[in-house]
């Protein structure tokens, strides 16, 4: 019930603050209407840094604790990342050709971190598929989850490390967001799409993480199944040669 | 193409792939939940039977 009302609330938070950032707020000065794009690209690369952290956080609890409930966070958190974090790279593209004359540039830091970073989860995602045991699974992903999560500081702070195209950090640098030069209508655009947003990512972890505990009881209880017809069939084979008479 | 397409193009692909996503999510979880209740009837139906078994 509480997760069905979040849902509704979610999905009127996207749609008001999508109906405001695309007709009510005014258009950029410099960059016109296709600064609007930046409404859904930031909260976008937000949300996806937030997945990666809840996985790799995860992957921590998993390897302190060993309960397959956390490894069932961090799977939601990876596939859900995947998908915002592929969001954010179309949508900085969507903005990058009117704004900057390219859709992409491999020499800046930022998108071939962001590259990366998608990269690595897209790859921990393939690699929970190399093995059935759970335990030994969700240990393996854990590591891959942690070590793949060294890269969500460097695409944060890759815009301050090195030159190239993208520009500074919106979110970390209040001077920037909350300079007294930002059209607050502009802010407000921005903070309550981030808000709307995470409202929907909240709801969907949720009911991933449902589905991860869903999926992982059918797979262990088919693991069983296979367990106990491999031991009746060995069973079956035994049986006859221990009927048998000895000289036949 | 002009801003508008790309804002068309930019939004269209993430609000329209997130709603995608929820369908396929509520389809999988709707999957997963009648698997899980066929095998939990499927032990409910075979447990009163191992008595007789063993009488």
């Amino acid at each position: 019930m509480g997760t069905r009302v979040l849902g509704i609330v979610a999905l009127l938070a996207v749609v008001a603050a999508s109906v405001n950032a695309l007709f009510l707020v005014p258009a950029d000065v410099y960059q016109g209407d296709a600064q609007r794009i930046m409404y859904v690209h930031v909260p976008s690369a937000w949300l996806g840094y937030l997945s990666f952290g809840v996985t790799a956080l995860a992957g921590i609890g998993y390897l302190w604790k060993r309960d397959l409930r956390l490894d069932a966070i961090a799977v939601s958190g990876a596939e859900i990342g995947v998908m915002f974090t592929a969001f954010a790279i179309w949508g900085g593209m969507m903005w990058g050709k009117p704004v900057w004359g390219v859709f992409w540039q491999w020499e800046d830091p930022r998108l071939t971190t962001t590259a990366l970073l998608l990269a690595l989860y897209l790859g921990y995602l393939l690699f929970r598929r190399l093995t059935d045991d759970p335990h030994r699974r969700a240990a393996r992903a854990a590591v891959v989850g942690i070590v793949a999560a060294v890269d969500i500081p460097i695409v944060h702070f890759s815009v301050e490390w090195w030159r190239g195209l993208h520009q500074g950090p919106t979110f970390g640098s209040p001077d920037k967001l909350l300079h007294p030069a930002a059209p607050v209508l502009f802010v407000i655009a921005l903070v309550g799409m981030v808000v709307a947003f995470t409202l929907a990512w909240v709801w969907l972890m949720i009911r991933r993480y449902g589905l991860a505990r869903i999926e992982w009881q059918i797979e262990e209880h088919g693991r069983l199944g296979r367990i106990s017809a491999a031991r009746r069939a060995a069973r079956t084979a035994v049986a006859p040669a221990d009927g048998a008479p000895e000289g036949a | 193409m002009t801003d508008v397409g790309f804002i068309i193009a930019g939004y269209g692909v993430i609000l329209g792939g997130t709603a995608l996503y929820v369908g396929l999510l509520l389809r999988r979880l709707a999957a997963a939940r009648r698997v899980s209740l066929q095998i939990r009837h499927e032990a409910e139906s075979a447990a009163p039977a191992a008595p007789d078994r063993q009488a």
